[in-house]
């Protein structure tokens, strides 16, 4: 087949479908990639006008500009969007449009999953922006300390906003973490062993890991929060066992990993853009990989450092205070390799260098003055004040805006397949250097000088009105700088020239493709034997292009990619992948059904949506598989594979895992959260225990039994039953139990009780649709993959049921 | 995946370390174990001077079984990570020596 009727036909297969419909149906990732980074640099233009808002109203003393109802909604939002709306999704745009591209794959693992993940990104985010606009926004600042944001302080829907809102997009960063990481790991160009992997992928690897254990505490803390203001179940009330500190807890376990969650991908791309621009290969990758993987394990024993002052015994602040100046070894690992790779290339001063200049200042004033609120004294001092604020931007901003700007620059002729039209982006990147540190510089001295966080107003003769209005003269010189930036795109988009393919010189994959990137990435699938297969080979390109590599066949007329070993990165299967769907949109408008009858009060409609989603999941779980045995496909090179359809761990089975990972962690904060009150909250132990009664942990035991010979011998229905016995045991336990308004004692065992029923229902009907499966002709002796990811979910439900019945009884057993 | 799972496995064992002994602090500090005395010092400091001394040991033991792959670049991490988690675990509970446990 000649190259042009390869890509003709390729072209046919990926597309999306014509007309409106495309948008609403498309699965492609780069598409998906591109809306991703475009709504969050919207998004990012929201909260900079927030942000100049709060300058303008900082600027003088006493200033009467916004009262403090309306200025405590600005800088709420301003946070909460640039953390959760911009930050988080801008990586994974970026993560969704280049991981198969720079891994020599044509797409994601689960291309269906990405845009249910968009879909609930967008609703998520506009039905936060609209209650801004009807100015019922989140109020109580980005991390929603309770009692501030309960029922009792913030009477209206604004908590509700922020921990419904919030929750649905991190569905959106739940499906993109497992998606990256089972990406990365089975997606890769055949040869492509763990160390011959790009370094932006070990990043993304290592970021798509703490997402998915760094995010569902968050996601715990706010189904708490939430339960607690619609129901009064009093987690965090201390008058009734329920304690504000459990959300601080849980809020930062999540929160600090999530610095680094930001860091690491901004990291990446330093570590791709600047070997390049500095003409050379990158300075000690085996040594940059361990540091990414200590930056991954140690940002999780920091969060502590967030609650210094919250009285917790000087002991264990000791231990998150050695702990936090610990993690700054690794990042010094990765500065030194940086300076290393600069000293032995030959750096051009092209623009994503400059941006890559300005985050090594930045960032590294960042990480010293991090240090400093590290320890324990100097935080005493600082703590709730403008150093703080200064101390995060230098960090978040040097650490990502500066870097995602390099990258911005990097592969944006990858994105448009054109060149800049003129050097307006000199002249952005010194009116954002300078007017970001003129910003956030002077915070440094006003913090010092005493100067809160937050506070809406000031007045004179506090020694801050100078050090204020140059900040709000940085902030604004910053803004014109973010506008320049948007002008020099736009030119580019328009106006510029076709670029030739590979502008920069670069040695990784996504550059050995036309530009724009056709919808199937590459007409056929290199091989790979180096960390850089386009320095080796400048050619590989045209090779690719003309059918020279893997899968250079499109006569079976479906989405096809090759899936690895992980470590070897030998040829294990050809995946073939769903093509575009409904299914994405409308369940994540069911989802979204389900957040807002909960935001508007109505709790008797929000199950229907929760039977809708289960509903949908079924509908579009039965569009996948095959009713016949497909056998082994030719690759090309003499060798055949098996399909998806016909191995035994599928890129299903692994997502799988890592979805019950994720859900592990959050039953692992929650119990955390019950021992935490047993042990540290007020009014405790509770008036009433569960009965220590035999039946229910008996009858949940003997399901969990009876579902794991299921899972074992691969019978559904023992399964199924099982399944249904927790589900019954955990409800009969639940009916003897003290009212969860009681006390925290009794909230939180409904909530473990909750969560086990939950998993086990989910269980149930994971093995009521293999039962059906089967029966319509999708299982043969070699289509087994669904029979093994039933098994999956079926032992975590029994495991779950049976160790919350016996937990539950526990206490009344031993009182 | 072993792979993957040599190369964490030092942090694996800093992190499980940090999860016993921050428990074990907790529940020293519910259960009074601060003012109980217990050979020269009080119960609480020994408890958990014991939780430092085994995670020393069973991160110390991890870093020596990772020492023994070496053959390729990601084995070669997984060694050195072995023994970023022994000093992690080293330094970050050097405050049990030194600072008061519950005040």
């Amino acid at each position: 087949m000649s190259a042009l009727k390869l890509h003709t036909a390729l072209t046919a297969i990926w597309r999306n479908d014509p007309g409106w419909r495309g948008h609403f149906r498309s699965v492609n990732h780069s598409d998906l990639g591109k809306r991703f980074i475009l709504a969050s640099f919207v998004f990012f233009a929201i909260g900079g006008v927030l942000a100049m808002l709060i300058r303008a109203q900082l600027a003088t003393p006493r200033s009467a500009f916004v009262g403090p109802e309306v200025y405590n909604q600005i800088f709420t939002m301003h946070g909460s969007i640039m953390m959760f709306l911009f930050a988080i999704p801008m990586l994974e745009g970026l993560a969704i449009y280049l991981l198969p591209k720079i891994l020599g794959s044509r797409d994601l693992v689960y291309p269906r999953l990405t845009a249910l993940g968009w879909w609930c990104y967008l609703f998520g985010g506009t039905v936060i922006i609209l209650a801004m606009l009807a100015g019922v926004a989140p109020d109580a600042g980005w991390f929603l300390y309770p009692p501030l944001s309960g029922r009792a302080y913030t009477p209206g829907i604004n908590s509700d906003v922020w921990l419904l809102g919030i929750t649905f997009v991190e569905i959106s960063a739940m499906c993109a973490a497992i998606e990256i990481t089972v990406t990365i790991l089975k997606f890769r160009a055949p040869g492509m062993r763990l160390d011959r992997m790009p370094i932006f992928a070990w990043y993304m690897l290592a970021t798509a890991g703490m997402m998915v254990f760094g995010f569902p505490p968050l996601i715990l803390g706010s189904i708490l929060l939430e339960v607690e203001r619609a129901f009064g179940w009093p987690f965090y009330a201390p008058e009734l066992g329920g304690s504000p500190l459990l959300w601080q807890h849980l809020f930062w376990l999540f929160g600090h990993p999530e610095v680094y969650i930001i860091f690491l991908p901004a990291a990446g791309a330093v570590s791709t853009i600047l070997p390049v621009m500095a003409r050379t290969r990158l300075l000690g990758y085996g040594a940059i990989v361990a540091a990414i993987m200590a930056l991954a394990f140690l940002s999780f024993g920091l969060w502590v450092h967030h609650m210094f002052t919250t009285g917790i015994p000087h002991m264990a602040l000791g231990f998150f205070s050695a702990a936090s100046a610990l993690v700054a070894v690794p990042t010094a690992v990765q500065v030194f390799a940086w300076l290393g790779t600069l000293w032995q290339g030959r750096p051009q001063m092209r623009l994503p260098m400059l941006y890559l200049i300005g985050f090594f200042i930045v960032f590294v004033i960042g990480g010293l003055t991090g240090v400093m609120l590290a320890m324990v004294p100097f935080d005493a001092q600082a703590h709730d004040t403008a150093f703080v604020t200064a101390h995060l931007h230098y960090v978040l901003v040097g650490g990502f805006v500066f870097p995602m700007l390099a990258a911005a620059y990097y592969w944006l002729p990858h994105i448009t397949g054109r060149e800049r039209v003129m050097r307006i982006g000199e002249a952005a990147f010194w009116l954002i250097f300078i007017g970001f540190n003129l910003t956030f510089f002077m915070m440094h001295l006003t913090g010092l000088l005493g100067m809160p966080r937050r506070i809406d107003t000031y007045p004179e003769g506090m020694g801050w009105t100078w050090l204020n209005l140059l900040s709000s003269v940085g902030g604004f010189l910053q803004a014109f700088g973010f506008a320049l930036v948007v002008i020099d795109v736009a030119l580019q988009v328009w106006l510029g020239r076709n670029h030739r393919r590979n502008p920069w010189g670069a040695t990784t994959l996504e550059w050995a493709m036309p530009i724009p990137s056709p919808d199937y990435n590459f007409a056929s699938l290199p091989s790979v034997d180096s960390r850089d297969p386009l320095g080796d080979d400048p050619d590989l390109g045209v090779k690719l292009a003309r059918g020279d590599g893997y899968l250079a066949d499109a006569s079976r007329n479906q989405r096809e990619t090759i899936a690895v070993d992980m470590t070897s990165g030998k040829p294990e299967h050809v995946a073939i992948l769903p093509g575009n769907s409904w299914w994405p949109i409308v369940t994540a408008a069911i989802i979204g059904g389900f957040f807002l009858s909960m935001l508007a009060g109505l709790y008797v409609i929000a199950p229907i949506f929760i039977v809708g989603t289960a509903w949908a999941g079924w509908r579009w779980a039965w569009t996948n598989g095959t009713r016949g045995d497909v056998g082994p496909l030719p690759i090309g090179d003499g060798t055949t594979l098996p399909t998806s359809f016909e191995v035994a761990r599928t890129t299903g089975w692994w997502g799988s895992v890592f979805a019950i990972a994720a859900s592990a962690t959050l039953f692992a904060a929650l119990l955390f959260g019950y021992a935490f009150l047993w042990t540290v909250a007020p009014n405790w132990p509770p008036p009433r225990l569960i009965a220590p009664s035999l039946l229910p942990p008996l009858i949940a035991v003997a399901g969990g039994a009876v579902a794991f010979v299921g899972s074992r011998s691969g019978r559904a229905p023992l399964m199924l039953g099982g399944q249904i016995a927790i589900v019954a045991a955990l409800l009969l336990l639940l009916m003897g139990a003290p009212d969860p308004k009681s006390h925290a004692y009794a909230a939180t065992s409904a909530a473990l009780a909750s969560y086990a029923i939950f998993h086990a229902a989910l269980a149930a009907l994971i093995a009521a649709f293999v039962m059906a499966r089967a029966r319509a002709g999708y299982h043969s002796a070699s289509r087994i993959n669904e029979g093994r990811i039933a098994r999956l979910w079926s032992d975590h439900g029994a495991g779950a049921g049976a160790f919350v019945a016996i937990l539950l009884v526990l206490p009344g057993w031993l009182a | 995946m072993i792979v993957l799972l040599r190369l964490t496995a030092g942090l694996i064992g800093w992190a499980a370390a940090f999860c016993l002994i921050y428990a074990l602090h907790g529940l020293g500090c519910a259960g009074g174990w601060d003012a109980r005395p217990f050979a020269g010092g009080s119960l609480h400091r020994w408890v958990l001077i014991a939780g430092w001394a085994v995670s020393l040991a069973a991160t110390t033991a991890i870093a020596l079984v990772l020492m023994r792959y070496r053959a390729t670049p990601l084995d070669r991490a997984a060694a050195a990570l072995g023994w970023v988690g022994v000093a992690a675990t080293a330094i970050t509970f050097v405050p049990i020596l030194v600072i008061p446990a519950c005040a």
